[in-house]
Order: structure tokens, then sequence, then C-alpha cells
């Protein structure tokens, strides 16, 4: 099993601030945003240190929560400090970007990190719908026809048009190409038929997040089927599961932090309004299965215990979904206590990670 | 092009001891309309509106060919006689709509009976201004400077009957209130009703900088900039000023989800 | 004078490679892309040492000359390994570009780069409208339109919505917003009287570029013309000018370089129907007065000769356009490699940088 890191750029607000997504920028404190991303690079060196495989950024938008409203441009400043562990930029929100430009940064970021970039293409949580004005009926198609169109921007040798449904582009010549031939490990993240579909169909790998294993595995259960359809079967590694993490030195000390962490807030809010409309809208499916979207709400958190318990939980974890990347959310629940950050890191890498290797 | 307003007929209701004239066109929700400190003048952003809303726009009591007003005492008095003309029409849920001095005006209507203003519309209102801004004033072209990002663009309008204008100015200066009013924005603190804000960015009676305040104080606002447009923003960018608040009344909060279909192709 | 050192990212092309914009990135070479990227830090470090006051990065697609399609990664990159050298974005192609997302990635940069940023907005070279089919005929207005967003999503205090002419948001609420405040020294970058009025409008420098000394005197004469009517007057530092120098020992070799440079290829040479087609629909103008765009042809080298020669032409510059900071793009003739580009910086560091400092 490998172990990526996402790392958030946490920011740890002076004062307290508002809740609502989108969160008004006056309350943004450049101090405590410097510091958030000093932060993010000393923990990039300490998970480095500590022996994770790979460091994971993501797109959001609006917010103090992750500060990363384009992960490509922190990846960069990153990169020129990493020194063995790998990029994972999952991901860029495709579906409302241009996915040319998405095409370019990514292959620059490539040639800026001989061999170690991750990339993931995501179709955005519903909130960032908002975010540039996304059509939240368009939102499947454009991520499908936009991850086409990246794929195809990396990989053609001439230069070429693009007659698309959503995207129209007469001369796409991208400069650089990425260093990895044809392209960097690529992942489709999403738990969708359609995502499992299109990695499956361009061979990609998939990303799932969050859910239950017994949900993800239904994802990752008919991605793998998919992909026999079209004759392939994927690695382990080509299946990566983002999940929450709470790890104590006991499982009661962890038990009592996750009910302190029922108590936090959610991540990113809306008002009611929009969040009862945003509902509405925003079709989402597991493999298929219809399921409720998240708008605003807290997620799960997966693996929660002592070291022990929680090699228990990625064993059964890998049993059921296959998934040989954990992508980990780290949670300091109830309070923005970075040491507490460090010491869980510390914990996952002295006392899980030896023994997750042969999982 | 028609002249701005054709489509509009004229209407009175006697209320409150006033005779008060409205425009009216169109059919579906109703949407409301207090004019500015220059009176009532409807303009194309009217007539976009008026395609999917019954818009009614009043000549509050003072202005334009009313007779002088004396008696209404200060804005919260003006807003509860409005609140009169519009039950008077038989409207108890209504979408109301101010333009600057009228924007403030609406706000107390607003505050007043926040159970029956569907949503509220603020074009450039006056209810929040810099220390010591005084309403615009001078020759036709000077006014046409401050209300308009691009005067010449505008078709000229008739020139301005003087008393009428002085009529209205020495209401408006006895009226508008101070340039923040605690009162007021007390209110608005607890003035629930989804609110639109719209301002220019190159308005040049009001800061479009004003804007953020109220979003600050009101617990359900959004904040629209209109690229390019002044004072008057229903006349420099009528279709982008209907397409935006066509859309918040319809949807309200939920218009920031957006339903434009990009599809090039099929 | 302060001078500004640009970086291309030279990526060494070989013969084989045929020279029409767009570039078949079936061409492209991993091994010479990841060493233009190490270059570009390499140089960045050098000219850091050297004593230059800015490295200057530019946006162009499609093409191996300049290696930057987006200059937020590529400055982020440079941020990492640098440590007092200001990094000027000239500029963001904001017309083509999503301006919040620039908004969004010129924050981060400023941030990460711990307030180093210097930054311009640009239309484009006229090439650079097929990048992402911009229709030439809306290029200046969706320019002015973006710059002015940019600077709203920078400085308002609460979440707004944008009801634009070619751009339309409903939720913009940046985070992180700049370090530097109010803004980063920001630039208008064009000779165009649109660019003037817009940067005397909002207090902003202007940066031109490349035309000779009369030429750009008018753009500059009429920027403070501007700027006086709307009450302020800009320093000397609010002035850019991006030039071209060819810097040699002797006055003849200079010569003898200019004369191989001559018969050299243009940047980005094109198709002659593309070409002749976008030469009738590009309207491009300096300081009201209409001039023919350039499009594939090679530009003038404003700056050449042996050191005490390029001082002379400096004064010059300085008492005919009033500028205050020079972005010189180094010219390196005819060579293979770029040995000679690093001995005529270290020519320019020694012996005209101390000359001009008091210019």
């Amino acid at each position: 099993m490998k172990v990526s890191y996402f790392e958030t750029a946490r920011y740890r607000a002076p004062r307290s601030l508002p809740v609502e997504w989108p969160v008004p920028p006056d309350a943004y404190d450049r101090e405590a945003g410097t510091e958030s991303y000093r932060g993010m690079i000393e923990r990039m060196q300490f998970v480095e240190e500590l022996g994770f495989d790979w460091i994971s950024v993501a797109e959001h938008h609006y917010s103090p929560n992750r500060l990363t409203p384009n992960p490509v441009v922190s990846a960069a400043h990153l990169a020129a400090y990493a020194r063995k562990i790998t990029i994972a930029v999952l991901g860029p929100i495709v579906s409302q970007s241009n996915p040319v430009k998405v095409a370019e940064e990514l292959a620059m970021l490539d040639n800026m990190l001989p061999g170690r970039l991750v990339v993931g293409m995501l179709r955005g949580i519903t909130g960032e719908y908002l975010t540039y004005g996304l059509n939240p009926a368009e939102a499947r198609e454009r991520t499908t026809e936009a991850m086409e169109l990246v794929l195809k921007a990396w990989t053609e040798p001439q230069p070429f048009g693009w007659q698309g449904r959503h995207f129209q582009f007469r001369t796409v010549a991208v400069w650089p190409r990425p260093r990895q031939q044809p392209h960097p490990p690529t992942y489709a993240l999403g738990t969708s038929r359609e995502s499992c579909e299109f990695a499956a169909r361009h061979h990609l790998g998939l990303g799932v997040s969050y859910a239950p294993f017994d949900i993800i595995a239904k994802a990752t259960r008919y991605y793998r089927e998919r992909c026999a359809e079209h004759g392939w079967q994927p690695t382990p590694e080509q299946i990566i599961y983002r999940a929450n993490i709470l790890i104590g030195e006991t499982d009661a000390e962890a038990e009592e932090l996750r009910a302190a962490q029922r108590r936090a807030r959610q991540a990113f809010p809306l008002s009611e309004g929009v969040r009862d409309a945003l509902l509405q809208l925003d079709i989402r499916n597991v493999a298929g299965e219809a399921r409720t979207p998240n708008v605003g709400g807290v997620l799960p958190t997966n693996f929660v215990g002592a070291p022990d318990t929680i090699i228990e939980q990625i064993k059964r974890c890998r049993e059921q979904s296959g998934a040989g990347v954990l992508d980990l959310m780290f949670q300091i629940p109830g309070s923005n206590d970075l040491s507490f950050l460090m010491r869980s890191l510390e914990l996952f890498g002295k006392k899980v990670l030896p023994h997750i290797r042969e999982v | 092009m028609t002249q701005a307003g054709e489509a509009f007929r004229e209407g009175y209701v006697e209320t409150d001891g006033f005779r008060i004239r409205y425009m009216e066109a169109g059919k579906g929700p109703a949407v409301v309309h207090l004019h500015g400190a220059g009176g009532l003048r409807l303009t194309r952003g009217h007539d976009l509106l008026s395609r999917q809303f019954r818009i009614i726009a009043f000549e509050m009591p003072g202005f334009g060919t009313s007779p002088e007003n004396n008696r209404t005492r200060d804005l919260p008095e003006l807003a509860a006689t409005m609140a009169k003309a519009v039950a008077a029409l038989g409207l108890d849920q209504f979408n109301l709509m101010g333009t600057s001095f009228g924007g403030k005006t609406a706000l107390w209507l607003a505050a007043q009976h926040p159970e029956q203003v569907r949503s509220l519309v603020l074009e450039a209102p006056a209810a929040i201004r810099p220390a010591g801004s005084e309403p615009p004033a001078g020759s036709p072209e000077e006014m046409a400077r401050r209300l308009y990002a691009h005067p010449e663009r505008v078709p000229p309008m008739p020139p301005p009957d003087p008393a009428v204008r002085e009529k209205q100015a020495r209401l408006v200066a006895r009226l508008r209130g101070p340039d923040r009013d605690p009162e007021l924005e007390a209110r608005l603190q607890r003035l629930a009703v989804p609110t639109l804000v719209l301002f220019g960015t190159v308005d040049r009676v009001i800061p479009p900088n004003m804007g953020h305040f109220y979003k600050e104080l009101m617990p359900n606002c959004n904040l629209v900039f209109v690229y390019d447009a002044g004072h008057a923003i229903s006349t420099d960018r009528p279709e982008a000023f209907a397409e935006v608040v066509a859309d918040f009344i319809e949807r309200r909060e939920a218009f920031v989800i957006s339903r434009t279909e990009t599809v090039i192709h099929p | 004078m302060q001078v500004s050192y640009f970086e291309t990212a030279r990526y060494q092309v070989p013969p084989t490679v045929p020279a029409e914009w767009p570039v078949p990135p079936g061409a492209y070479d991993p091994e010479t892309g990841a060493k233009a990227y190490q270059g570009m830090v390499d140089r960045v470090r050098h000219v850091e040492e050297l004593g230059f006051d800015w490295v200057s990065l530019s946006e162009h697609h499609y093409s191996p000359r300049i290696l930057t399609p987006n200059i937020a990664v590529s400055g982020s990159y440079i941020a990492a390994q640098s440590k007092t050298i200001k990094i000027a974005i000239l500029g963001p192609i904001v017309s083509q570009s999503n301006p919040v997302q620039v908004a969004e990635e010129m924050a981060m940069l400023d941030t990460l780069s711990n307030g180093r940023l210097v930054f311009g907005m640009l239309r484009g070279t006229t090439n650079e409208y097929l990048t992402f089919d911009l229709n030439p005929a809306e290029a200046r207005e969706r320019t002015t339109e973006a710059m002015e967003l940019v600077l709203k999503a920078w400085t308002e205090p609460q979440p707004f919505g944008w009801q634009g002419r070619h751009f339309q948001f409903r939720t913009v609420s940046v985070w992180p917003r700049p370090l530097q405040q109010p803004l980063p020294p920001t630039y208008s970058l064009g000779t165009s009287r649109e660019s003037c009025e817009f940067s005397a409008r909002h207090h902003i420098g202007l940066g031109v570029s490349f035309a000779p000394f009369e030429v750009v005197a008018k753009s500059t004469r009429y920027y403070r013309q501007e700027c006086a009517r709307h009450g302020w007057e800009p320093t000397p530092e609010q002035m850019l000018y991006r030039a071209n120098i060819l810097l040699a020992e002797t006055d003849e070799e200079a010569h003898d370089l200019l004369e191989k440079q001559r018969s050299g290829p243009a940047a980005f040479p094109m198709r002659a129907g593309v070409r002749d087609a976008l030469l009738k629909l590009d309207q491009r103008n300096v300081a009201g007065e209409a001039r023919t765009p350039n499009v594939g042809g090679s530009l003038p080298t404003s700056f050449y000769g042996s050191p005490d020669t390029v001082v002379e032409q400096i004064k010059r510059c300085r008492e005919e356009v009033g500028v205050g900071v020079l972005d010189l793009a180094f010219q390196n003739p005819g060579a293979p490699d770029t040995g000679r580009l690093m001995q005529s910086l270290e020519l320019f560091a020694e012996k005209v940088l101390p000359r001009i400092r008091d210019v």
C-alpha cells in the first residue's frame, strides 16, 4: 500500500471567521496566509522524511479552508523543495477550467519534477459550481469532454483543432509536453459510472473518496469490470482512495477525539437557499446508482483508532476496495492545532507506514 | 428602437391622502419600483423586465406632476405611504425594486413589511453614502455626466421643468436622511428578505465601493457589479441589468447557480 | 534606473524542428525541456547574485521559443529558488484568461514569494489570439474588462457578482489576497490609448515594449498626460520598457552579431494566409495613432553595442521615454548554447549596471 498525505495549506485564522462559503475576503489575514504556505512546505519535508510516498494538493476556491485555488501553482512551489516525494495534483476541476490550459500547466509541472508527478482530473464538489458559474446540468458532460481534451493535448503530435460539445479550439499545440511519456500517471476522480467508464476506456487510474468502504467498493468493482471489458486490468496503484483519518495513541483517545470532531464545523457550508437549490440540481451516482450530493456537509472519517486498529482498517479497506494508494486527510478535531497534526503524521509514519507496505 | 416605456399605461391610486400616479406593464409576478431623486423615468430596463413580470413603477408623492409634498416628514413615513399604495392595488406579496433614493425608501418599506416583500432589488442604492455626498444637480449636461457611463450614447431627453426639479430637490433634501442612518442599519441587520444590490463600476454619484456595506449588514444579501455602467444602470446597460434582476427575482439567492448552456454544437 | 532580466525558459531547438507557429508538439524532447526549466532556475539565481532588480516572465503558447504557457506556475517555481529578486509577471494574457483565476493565481504567487510579485496585464501578441480562439475584434474590450475585474477581485472586501460585457460571474471571493497592500506593483502593458487611459484611471503603472524610443515615448507622454488629468503623477518606476539588448565587448562585435541576428528567424513566424488575415483584423494603436500589428515578424533591438555605448543609449532612453525600469531580453544571435548569454549578463552587471543606477 502506498500512502499520500493530503496537504491543504492550513490557514490558522487569528480571529474568528464567518462560516458561510464564500468567505468574505476582507477576513483574510496576510500573515496567516504567508504562514500557511510556509507550513505547507515544512509539512511536505516532514512527510517526505517519514517515508510518505506522495503529497497531494487539490483545487478549492473562495475559502481559507483550502488555500489552493490553483493547485498547480502550489505544486510548482513544492516541486522546488521536493527531493523524492511524488506530488499528486488531485485535482484540477476540469469541468470549469480551460482544458488546454490545464494540459499546459500540468506539463510544465511535470518537467519540474522529474518523473514524480501524478494527476487526477476532477468534476469538483457541488459548491464549486458557483466559483466560475458552472451549470450543474452540464457538469458531468463538461468533465468528460475536458478530460478527453487534456489527454489529447498531451498526446497528439501535430497541432489540431477541437470541435467539442462544450469546448471549441481551432489551434491546440501544447508546449511543453509532459516529461513522463506519454503522460504522467493520470486518474479520473469520482465514484460515478461515467468516471469509471472514462478511466477504463482511456487506461487511466480511478480515484474515489470519503465514502465508506462498501460504497467505494461498488465504484472500484465497476471500474475493474469496465477495464476488463476494455481488455486490461488496473494495478492496485491505479486506484486511489482519499479518506479522513483520525489517529490516536490508543483507541480510546481516538474515540474521544472523534466525539470532539462531531461538534466541528463543516468545511464549505452554504446558505440554506443556495444549498437546497444545488441539492435539487446536482445529479451524482456511485457506479450508476443515484446518490445524494454532499453540499456543505461533514464528511465521514474512515480510519479511526490507535495505530494497530488503523492497520487492520487499512487491510480491510484494501480487501474490500482494492485501492493501492491511500490519500489521507489527517484530522485535527475541535481545533486548528498544528502540533497535533505533526504528532499524528509522526505516529502514522512510525507505527503504521512500516506495517502496511506489504498490504 | 421604440421610446423606453412605451408599453406602460398610466394609473392612479388614492391612498393615505395622496393621489399617486404609477406606470404599469407586463404580466406575471408583481415588481414594484420606487424611483430615484430625479423622479420617475422609465428605461429600457423596465421594458425588458416587463416581458417577464408585472412592473408597477410609482411616482412618489411630491415628484413629477404631483403637488408639492410638505406633509411627509421622513423616509419611514414615505415608505409607509408607498406600502399603502401597493396594498391599494391589492398586492399582498410583491418584489420590490428601488433606485438610488428609491432604494433607501424601499429598504424602509421592506423593514416595515418584511413578510410582504418576496425579494428586494436595489439599483445603486443611496442608503449608505460617503460623508458629505450630494445628489446630482446642475445643467442637463452635468447631470448626464454624473448619471451615465457614456452620456453620449443616451438619447437626448426633453429639458426638465425647472419648477419640478426644484420641488423634487427640496423634497429629497428634506427626506434623504443622514449618509449613515444607525436606525435603518439596525433594522437591516434583522432584514432577512433576499436582497440584490447592484452598482455600476463607474457610478459617479455613489461610489460602487459602498456596495459591500449592505452585504456586511444584511443577512441575505448579494452584491453585483455591472461593468461599465454609471449610476443609472438600467439606462446604461439595460440588458445586463434586466438579465441579472429577472434571474434574481425568479430564483432569489439561488440565482448564483448558473443555468447558462455552454453547448456549442449538440 | 532599475533593471529586469526577461527570462524565457530557453529551449535549445534542434534545427529539424519546424519554425512555423504553432510548432508541432510531437517534436518536443522531454530531456531538453527539463533542462530548459533547470536553466531558467540557474539563470534566475545568477542574475539575482549579479544585482538585477527583477526577473520577468511572460505568457506564450504553442512554441518552444518561450516555454511558459502559465507564468504563475514558473513564477511559483522560481519564487522557491530565489530570495530577494522581484518576480515580474509581464504578463498573463488577460483577454483570453479567466480574470478571476488570474487574480487567484497572482495572489498565491505574491504570498508564496513573500511579497516579491510585480504584475503586468497583457492583451497578448497577435498570434496568441489563436491560442484560445480569441476574436481579434473583441481583444481590446476584453482586455480592459478583464483588467478591471482582476483589480476588483483583489480589493473588494465582500463576495460580489460581476455583470460584465464579456465576463459574467455571480460569485467572486478571492482567497488568498495578495500580500502586498493595497496591490502588488501593477502595470497595464501596451502602448495603446486604452492601456494608457486604464492605467491613469486606476493609478497603476504602464509597460511599453520593443518599439524605438520615439514611438514608446508617445505612449509614456500620453500616459503622463492622462495621469495628470486624473490628478496624480507616476513615478519613473511606474513606467517600464521591455526591449531587446545585444551587448558585446566592442561596438564592432555587437554590430557583427546584429547582422547575424537580422538573418535569423522571427520568434513566431506564421503561415502567410493566417498572418495576412490576422494583419487585417488586429487593430493596434500607439497613444491613439494606428500602428500595424506585428504578426510573426522580428522585433527591433533597441540597445546594442559595447557597455559604454549601451550606457549612453540607456541615458537617452530615460530622457526620451521617462521609464525607470528596463526589462531586457538579452539576445543570443546564432549561438547554439547559453554560454554567450551568460557572458552578456555578466558583462552587463559589471560594466553597465553600476553606471545606470543614478540615471
